[in-house]
C-alpha cells in the first residue's frame, strides 16, 4: 500500500518519451547544462534538472496557453535577453537559451510572486473549508511562492456558491484561477465543449450555457485537474481530508479499457477514487463511471455471512454448515459453472479449475450476455493470447470499429482513437448502423450498414498491415460478421482487436472460464493440452468433452440434464431468454456481493469480496494484466477463488486456492499454451429479419449493477431515446420528442424519439436504460426484427 | 428555434465568407440581434446548431464582447465614452446628464423603449472628446445640454445627423444587420476624417513636409 500524492500538478519530473529520433537541444538553466529534444517547453527542460517552476494551467497533456503567468522566468538567447519574464509554459527550448528560474533570478522571483499575490487577490480564504486543502497546488505554491502577509485590504469578488454545472460537478467560482485546464481538457481531450470562460476582465468566469450542463462522459478529470478548489464532485465535497485518506493505486473494474485508478479509504470506506497515471493505458484520465461508480461496494444490502434456503426461505448459516450444504447438493450432479464477466483474472481462474477439477466438467462459460458458436471458435482463434496495445492505436494508419461504439463502451479506446485523430488525422471507419455523437467526435467514415450486414460493408473495405479492426462484443449477435472480421484482416494483414465491455472477459479467457478452452490457451479438444494442464495440477485427467455455452447449460439445466448450477456475479436479465425456469429447476450455489435475480432461485449463497477488498488483476481488451492491492485493509470478505477452494474442500476435490494471490502465482505457473491454436470456420450471415431491424447498445451509465446508489453519476447519463431516420420519422407520422412504441412477442416499449443519422428501416434503442431496459422487456438483439408504432 | 427565409439566407450567406466555418459566430450574432434585439437563447442555441459548435462555445464569444446585448436594449442605444480624455473633457458629466435626464442606470432603456445608455470605451475619437455615438454613428464634442437635446429628438422622432459618416442614425436593429455585414446603402456618405484629425497633417503640410 502506498500513499500518493494528488493529481499530478505538483510531481516534479514528467518523464520525455521521443517518439522518433529528434533533433536534440543544449541549454542553460540555473547554470545547469540540459539536454533536451528539440519542441521541449522550458518548463519541461527544468524539470528534467528537478527544478520545479510554480505553475497552474501547464499540464503536459494539454496544449501550452500561458494562461496563469505563474511560471514566469528571464530568458535570454544568444546573449539577447527578452525584455520581460517570460512564461517558460509556452517557451519551446532554443540552442544556446539561457533560462534563470527564480531559484537565481531576483526578477524571475519577483515576477511570480507579483502573480501570486494578484492571484490571491480574488481567491477567498476557503481552505479550512475546501476540499482540495491539504492537495492543493495553489495552498502549496503560495507557500512557496508567496508572501506570508497580504497587502489586499479591498473586497474580494464574490459569487453565488456554489453552481452545479452538472449533477455531479460543482463550480464555486471564487476560488477559480482562470487557468482553462477544465475548458482546455473539456475541448481539446474529451470533445466535449459544454464549459466555457464567459464574460471578460473582473467578471470573467468558468461556466456552462445555462440549458446544456456538463454531461461529459469524462467531466470528472476537470474536477481532479483544477489546480485549486474551485471544482468539485458531489459525492466526495465536504467528506474529508486528503490526509486522512489512505490511497493505494488501483484497477477499474467496470469495462475493458483497464484504466488504472487510485483508491482512497478512510477507515475501510471508499471515499474516492481518481484516475491513475499511466502512459500505456489512460495516460492521466479516466472516465466518470470508473471514478464515481463505486457506492455499490458500500451498499447496505452486502450479504455479511452465507445463507441457505429452508423449506423455500434463506437463513443465515455459518460457514461450515453452508459448505457442508452446497458440497452435498453438488456431490454427483451434473452441474454447469456461470463466471459473469466481471471476476477478477484470479477468481475465473478459481471457477475454472473449480469446474475441471470438482465438478469434472467443461460446462463453463463467463458470457452472461448474448453470445453464439461463431464468438466461441472466434475467441479460441483469435482473441485468446493476442495482444494488440493502445500503442497499435498510434501507429495505425487506420481503425476499423464495428459492433463496436467506443465512447459508450470502452471509454479510454475513445480517448485514444480520438488524440491520434486530433494529432494526425488518424483515419477511422464506423460500420454501424447509427452515427452517434461518439463516432462523429472520431471524424469517422460511416459505413452505414443494416444489422447483420455487416460482412459486406467489411468485404467492401481496404486496409493494411498497420490497420486494426476492432470490433466489439454486441459483433457476437450478428451472425457472419466475426467471421466477416477475420476474413478482412487474413486478407489485408490488419490486426484483429476485439473488446469486450466488461472488465473480466479478456482475464476469463485466457483462464478458460469458457468451455472450449483450458486455462493459458490450451484447447480442450487437445489431448496433449489436457494433460499437460492435468500434469501441472496433479489430477489424473481431465474432461476431454467441450463444454456447453452459457445458452445450452441454461437450455441443458432447463431439460433436465444439468442438476446444479454454481453461478458467480451474473444477471440473469443480461441474457436474451431470462432463464428463470432453469434456475427454478436446478441446485444453485451463488457467490454475490448483494441481493440479485440469481440469489432468489439460490440454495446456498456465499458472501464474496468487492474489488477494493482483494487483491487481484484485470487483463484489459488489450491482453495486458493490470494487477492491483486490496485498497480497504480491513475488509473480511474473501475472493470467489478462495470461496471456491474451501467449497471444494469440503467437496473432496481441492483445487488448493488460497486466495488471489496463491491464484495469480499458479496461473504464472502454468503457463500458457504455445501449441496450435483452434481454428476458425466462418460463419454466413442470416437473412435479414421482417418488419424493422433493431439496432442497440448500452450506454456508459444505465442500469448497470454496479452503478447502483450513485444519484449524482447517474444524473448525467444519456436520456432514453429511440433513434429513426428523418424518412421513416416521417412514415411513421413523428417529430422529435414524440413517443413510439417498439414491440416483441415478449413485452414492448415506449420512448421518445430523435430524428439521427441512422438507416431507414433502422430503429436505435438503449440497451439498458434506466426505465428502459430493452433487452429485458423486449428480448430482441440487434438485427432482430421489431414492430414500431407511434405514440403508447 | 427558427428564423424567417431570409434570415437563414443571410446566415449561410455569412458562413459562406469564411473558410472555416465558426469564424462566422461575431457577424451571425450582430444578424441575430438584428433580428431579437438582443442575443437571445434561440439565437445562441440557433448559431450553435448551424455551426455545429457546442452553445457553451457561442455563449463564451456572446459573453465576452460588450457589443452583444443580453437584454433589450433602446431603439437608440446611446453610447457616452467615459475613458481617461473624454471623461476629464465632459464625458462623465454627459453620463451621469444623461442617466439623469432620462430616469435610467447604466445599460437601461426608457419605458417607452426608446433609448437606452451605456458607458464605452475609447472609440478612437479622442480628438473630438466628449464623444457620445447613437449605434456606433459619432456625435462629436458633445456637452451635457447638447447630449440631452441629442436623446429628446431622438425619441421625439427626429432623426438628427451624426456629425461625421452616415447622414442618418440608424435603429439599433438596422445597424446590426450593417455589422454583420450587410451594406445598408450609406457607407459613402459623410467625412471619416474631420478637421480636428487633419489639423496635424494640415499644418505638417503648410511647414513643407513632403507627404
Ligand atoms: S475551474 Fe479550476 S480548472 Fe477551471 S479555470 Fe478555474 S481554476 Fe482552472
Ligand atoms: S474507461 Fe473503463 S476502465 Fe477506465 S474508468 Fe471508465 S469504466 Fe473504468
Ligand atoms: S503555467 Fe505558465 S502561464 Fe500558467
Ligand atoms: S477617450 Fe473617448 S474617444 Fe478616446
Amino acid at each position: 500500500m502506498t500513499t500518493v500524492d494528488s493529481g499530478r500538478t505538483e510531481s516534479a519530473v514528467t518523464p520525455i518519451t521521443p517518439i522518433a529520433p529528434v533533433e536534440q537541444i543544449n541549454l542553460i538553466i540555473d547554470g545547469f547544462e540540459v539536454t533536451v529534444p528539440k519542441g521541449t517547453l522550458v518548463i519541461r527542460a527544468a524539470e528534467q534538472l528537478g527544478i520545479q517552476i510554480p505553475r497552474f494551467c501547464d499540464h503536459p497533456l494539454l496544449a501550452p496557453v500561458g494562461a496563469c503567468r505563474q511560471c514566469l522566468v528571464d530568458i535570454e538567447i544568444n546573449g539577447r535577453a527578452f525584455p520581460k519574464p517570460q512564461a517558460s509554459c509556452t517557451i519551446p527550448v532554443e540552442n544556446g537559451m539561457i533560462v534563470k528560474t527564480q531559484l537565481t533570478s531576483e526578477v524571475a522571483q519577483k515576477a511570480q510572486e507579483g502573480v501570486m499575490e494578484l492571484l490571491l487577490v480574488n481567491h477567498p480564504l476557503d481552505c479550512p473549508v475546501c476540499d482540495k486543502g491539504g492537495e492543493c497546488p495553489l495552498q502549496n505554491q503560495a507557500m512557496s511562492t508567496g508572501q506570508s502577509e497580504s497587502r489586499f485590504e479591498g473586497t474580494k469578488r464574490k459569487f453565488e456558491k456554489p453552481v452545479n454545472i452538472s449533477s455531479q460537478v460543482l463550480l464555486d467560482r471564487e476560488r477559480c484561477i482562470l487557468c482553462a485546464r477544465c475548458t482546455r481538457f473539456s475541448e481539446e481531450i474529451a470533445g466535449d465543449a459544454f464549459i466555457s470562460l464567459n464574460e471578460r476582465g473582473a467578471l470573467q468566469q468558468v461556466g456552462i450555457y445555462e440549458k446544456d450542463p456538463f454531461e461529459s462522459y469524462f467531466s470528472g478529470n476537470t474536477v481532479q485537474i483544477c489546480p485549486v478548489g474551485a471544482l468539485t464532485g458531489s459525492a466526495y465535497r465536504f467528506r474529508s481530508r486528503p490526509f486522512d485518506l489512505v490511497s493505494t493505486p488501483s484497477v477499474c473494474e467496470h469495462c475493458a479499457s483497464g484504466c488504472s485508478l487510485r483508491t482512497d479509504v478512510r477507515r475501510n470506506k471508499t471515499l474516492r477514487r481518481l484516475a491513475g497515471d499511466d502512459s500505456n493505458v489512460n495516460e492521466e484520465w479516466n472516465c466518470d463511471k470508473g471514478r464515481w461508480a463505486f457506492q455499490y461496494t458500500m451498499a447496505k444490502d452486502r450479504i455479511a455471512n452465507p445463507l441457505i434456503r429452508e423449506n423455500g426461505q434463506l437463513r443465515e448459516a455459518s460457514w461450515p454448515e453452508a459448505l457442508a450444504a452446497a458440497a452435498a447438493g453438488l456431490k454427483d450432479k451434473r452441474t454447469g459453472v456461470l463466471v459473469g464477466g466481471r471476476s477478477t483474472v484470479e477468481d475465473a481462474y478459481g471457477y475454472a479449475k473449480f469446474a475441471r477439477v470438482a465438478l469434472n466438467t467443461n460446462d463453463i462459460d463467463f458470457r452472461s450476455r448474448p453470445h453464439s458458436q461463431e464468438e466461441t471458435d472466434f475467441l479460441a482463434a483469435h482473441v485468446v493470447g493476442s495482444k494488440v496495445n493502445y500503442q497499435d492505436i498510434d501507429t495505425a494508419d487506420h481503425v476499423v470499429l464495428v459492433g463496436f461504439e467506443p465512447e459508450e463502451e470502452s471509454p479510454i479506446i475513445f480517448l485514444r482513437i480520438r488524440k491520434q485523430v486530433q494529432k494526425r488525422a488518424l483515419e477511422v471507419t464506423a460500420v454501424t448502423p447509427y452515427l452517434s455523437r461518439g463516432f462523429k467526435k472520431l471524424n469517422a467514415k460511416a459505413v452505414l450498414t443494416t444489422p447483420g450486414q455487416e460482412a459486406t460493408a467489411l468485404n467492401g473495405l481496404s486496409l493494411t498491415s498497420k490497420s486494426i479492426i476492432i470490433s466489439g462484443e454486441r459483433l457476437a449477435e450478428l451472425a457472419g460478421g466475426l467471421s466477416a472480421v477475420v476474413k478482412l484482416a487474413n486478407k489485408s494483414g490488419a490486426k484483429i482487436a476485439w473488446v469486450p465491455r466488461r472488465a473480466g472477459e479478456r482475464g476469463a479467457i485466457e483462464v478458460g472460464a469458457i468451455g472450449n478452452l483450458l486455462p493459458g490457451g490450451r484447447p480442450v479438444s487437445d489431448a496433449t493440452a489436457r494433460v499437460d494442464l492435468a500434469a501441472a495440477w496433479g489430477v489424473d485427467s481431465l474432461p476431454a468433452e467441450i463444454g456447453k455455452n452459457a445458452d445450452q447449460i441454461l437450455a441443458a439445466a432447463n431439460a433436465g440434464q444439468l442438476e446444479a448450477l454454481v453461478i458467480g456475479g451474473v444477471d440473469p436479465f443480461d441474457m436474451q431468454q431470462p432463464p428463470v425456469n432453469a434456475l427454478e429447476k436446478t441446485f444453485i450455489v451463488s457467490l454475490e456481493m448483494r441481493p440479485s435475480a440469481i440469489t432468489e432461485f439460490a440454495d446456498v449463497i456465499f458472501p464474496i469480496a468487492a474489488v477494493t477488498e482483494k487483491s487481484g488483476s484485470f487483463m484489459s481488451w488489450a491482453g495486458t494484466s493490470r494487477s492491483f492491492e486490496k485498497a480497504a485493509p480491513d475488509a473480511e470478505h474473501r475472493s470467489d477463488a478462495y470461496v471456491l477452494s474451501i467449497l471444494s474442500d469440503a467437496m473432496g476435490t481441492p483445487i488448493n486456492l488460497t486466495g488471489s494471490k496463491a491464484a495469480a502465482k499458479e496461473i504464472a505457473a502454468v503457463g500458457s499454451w504455445d501449441g496450435a491454436r483452434a481454428t476458425f470456420t466462418a460463419t454466413q450471415a442470416k437473412n435479414l429479419h421482417e418488419g424493422v431491424i433493431l439496432a442497440t447498445w448500452r450506454h456508459l451509465l444505465d442500469n448497470g449493477s454496479l452503478q447502483a446508489n450513485e444519484p449524482n453519476l447517474a444524473g448525467t447519463a444519456r436520456k432514453n431515446l429511440a433513434r429513426v431516420s428523418a424518412k421513416f420519422a416521417n412514415e411513421l407520422g413523428v417529430k422529435n420528442g414524440d413517443l413510439v412504441t417498439v414491440s416483441t412477442d415478449r413485452g414492448s416499449l415506449a420512448l421518445p424519439i430523435e430524428v439521427s443519422e441512422i438507416l431507414d428501416g433502422v430503429i436505435w434503442l438503449p440497451r439498458n436504460g434506466v426505465g428502459a431496459e430493452s433487452l429485458r422487456i423486449l428480448g430482441a438483439l440487434n438485427g432482430d426484427g421489431v414492430r414500431v408504432r407511434k405514440g403508447i | 428555434m427558427s428564423y424567417d427565409e431570409k434570415t437563414n439566407g443571410q446566415m449561410d450567406a455569412i458562413i459562406a465568407r469564411y473558410p472555416r466555418s465558426r469564424s462566422a459566430i461575431m457577424p451571425m450574432l450582430h444578424l441575430i440581434q438584428s433580428r431579437d434585439g438582443f442575443v437571445t437563447p434561440t439565437g445562441i442555441e440557433f448559431i450553435s446548431e448551424k455551426l455545429g459548435l457546442t452553445t457553451a462555445e457561442v455563449y463564451a464569444v456572446a459573453t465576452f464582447y460588450s457589443q452583444y446585448k443580453r437584454k433589450p436594449v433602446g431603439e437608440y442605444h446611446v453610447g457616452v465614452c467615459t475613458n481617461t480624455l473624454c471623461a476629464v473633457m465632459g464625458g462623465d458629466a454627459i453620463f451621469a446628464g444623461l442617466k439623469d435626464h432620462l430616469g435610467v442606470g447604466n445599460d437601461e432603456v426608457t419605458n417607452d423603449g426608446k433609448i437606452s445608455v451605456e458607458h464605452i470605451e475609447c472609440n478612437a475619437a479622442c480628438d473630438y472628446a466628449p464623444v457620445v455615438m447613437v449605434n456606433w454613428e459619432f456625435f462629436d464634442n458633445q456637452t451635457v445640454e447638447s447630449a440631452k437635446t441629442l436623446v429628446d429628438d431622438l425619441r421625439s422622432g427626429k432623426n438628427p445627423a451624426p456629425t461625421r459618416g452616415a447622414n442618418k442614425v440608424s435603429t439599433f436593429k438596422e445597424t446590426s444587420e450593417l455589422l454583420a455585414g450587410f451594406n445598408d446603402g450609406h457607407a459613402e456618405e459623410g467625412v471619416q476624417a474631420g478637421p480636428a484629425t487633419l489639423l496635424g497633417l494640415k499644418i505638417a503640410k503648410e511647414m513643407g513636409a513632403q507627404l
